[in-house]
């Protein structure tokens, strides 16, 4: 990429109903690895494995890209919702042209995912009628269209006002709640606290450490993670080491930010 | 004004306004509807980066943009039969009218899909769709609305361009106009009202422009920059 190399050796492995939450300081290759992860980015060498099916991410064709983005979706910092299209016909878009659903089917498909992250009524609106927030819903709720088994989430409010940032957050932890298999880079650490199972953290295109939350946020003794969350809490106020405030961290951010456990499905081969 | 001069006029004026509907008109939609496929085909190669055909749009684009219309139609018109490529004037004229305006045109084409965001074309490509099934109905929907009163231009410009082609003996407005002019000797008077034809026809176009700008608009769901 450009001669420069951003991702030195990332290695994770993705349960089925698991959220990561990618987390680290800017420049430090969270969103070139997701953007690798799903072909935007060529990566020069590694692979992927999903659902049983190897790819060498350097050599892969066309179809095999196609036949894996299938199963995946992503969503993006900007939003990039077509311009062009109604909110419905965004979530309908993808269904009927790439998949080959019947119109009527994929309005039904289109208004049951508005209906989720609450746009229902927004069905005939375009994009630049929308606030940030609520294009960004649309956007998710094309993600979670076509049933896919892991959405890509990058940096999903970071282009948002801060009053537009629940309603987001709020949708995406309802996927979470709802065993969605989700990898999210995100810069909101108490969001990433109460959603995520497990963290990676990256610094300088490495992977530092990858473990469960509640390690990361409590046990972790790892120096670069300690500056990147002191950091933090000294910027917005708040003490990582507190755990009463674990509950004021996620509720700054999101209106339901619950901590009630989550039904899970694990499948067979549903590694990625 | 005097009674012969008025004359003059209410005569030529149905002949050059007819000539302008059976030469100039189609003289005109025909060159541009052939040079937007021109303009559409080197904008693809260019923005899909294909590695030769790439170099001779490039080309193609700087020869007909560095030479002037006229040199282009005495070349091919009076030039090419001396290579035994003999063409009518008519045909010959819809030719390089639609050469000339085509590579126009694709730098047209070109900067206005380009103007469309990358995340566009991504964002398509995550939800399945092909490079081509998302140019067609992402990314070019939105261009053709940015290209739309550019082309526009070029559209009017060639209406009037189309004049030159009195210099190869096609008969449309201009030329009918010269000749009554030559007849009659009111220079200023034909000449002045064969300007008014085209001033006529270009108003129809401005108007059709305003109409098309604002359906593009409303079906690009996209709101405009007013003051």
């Amino acid at each position: 990429m450009g001669g420069t190399e951003i991702l030195h050796g990332v290695d994770l492995t993705l349960d089925k109903g698991e959220v990561l939450a990618v987390l680290g300081p800017s420049g430090s290759g969270k969103t070139t690895l997701l953007r690798c992860l799903n072909f935007l980015e060529k990566a020069d060498s590694g692979q992927v494995i999903m659902l049983g099916r190897t790819i060498n991410m350097p050599s892969a064709g066309r179809r095999e890209i196609a036949e894996y983005r299938r199963h995946t979706a992503f969503v993006f910092q900007n939003f990039n919702l077509f311009a062009n299209k109604t909110a419905l016909e965004n979530v309908t878009e993808g269904l009927i042209v790439a998949r080959g659903l019947a119109k009527p089917e994929a309005e039904q498909i289109g208004m049951k995912a508005l209906g989720k992250v609450g746009l229902a009524d927004k069905a005939d609106s375009y994009p630049s009628r929308l606030s940030g927030g609520q294009q960004q819903r649309v956007a998710i709720a094309r993600a979670i269209a076509a049933g896919p088994d892991v959405i890509m989430l990058d940096e999903p409010t970071s282009a948002l006002d801060p009053e537009l940032i629940g309603e987001v957050l709020h949708v995406i932890k309802q996927l979470a709640d709802d065993g969605m298999t989700m990898i999210i880079v995100t810069h909101e650490i108490g969001f990433a606290r109460s959603v995520a199972d497990r963290i990676l953290f990256m610094d300088g295109g490495n992977v530092v450490v990858q473990t469960g939350t509640k390690d990361f946020f409590e046990k972790n003794d790892n120096k670069r993670v300690r500056e990147f969350l002191g950091s933090l809490s000294e910027r917005i106020g708040l003490n990582e080491h507190d755990t009463q405030n674990q509950k004021n961290d996620s509720a700054s951010h999101s209106n339901s930010a619950s901590h009630g456990k989550r039904g899970r499905v694990r499948k067979k081969g549903g590694r990625k | 004004m005097n009674q012969r001069l008025a004359e003059i006029l209410l005569e030529s004026f149905p002949r050059i306004f007819t000539q302008g509907l059976l030469v100039t008109i189609p003289l005109t939609v025909l060159s541009f509807a052939l040079a937007l496929v021109i303009a559409m085909a080197c904008a693809m190669i260019q923005i899909a980066d294909v590695k030769v055909l790439r170099q001779a749009v490039r080309f193609y684009i700087w020869l007909i943009r560095g030479t002037p219309l006229l040199v282009q139609l005495y070349l091919v018109y009076f030039g090419l039969p001396d290579l035994g490529i003999v063409l009518p004037s008519f045909p010959c004229a819809v030719l390089v009218f639609a050469l000339n305006e085509g590579a126009y045109c694709a730098e047209t084409m070109r900067a206005a899909i380009e103007s469309v965001p990358k995340g566009q074309l991504e964002a398509g490509y995550c939800v399945g769709m092909s490079y081509f099934q998302t140019m067609r109905r992402i990314i070019l929907p939105q261009a053709f609305r940015t290209a739309f009163p550019p082309l526009s231009n070029s559209l009017i410009s060639m209406i009037k361009d189309t004049s030159l082609a009195a210099n190869i003996t096609v008969t449309e407005m201009f030329m009918t106009a010269q000749r009554v002019a030559g007849r009659t000797y009111e220079h200023l008077a034909l000449y002045a009202e064969v300007a008014v034809i085209y001033l006529i026809f270009c108003t129809v176009i401005t108007r059709l422009q305003a109409f098309g700008e604002k359906r593009l608009a409303r079906m690009n769901g996209g709101d405009v920059i007013r003051a």
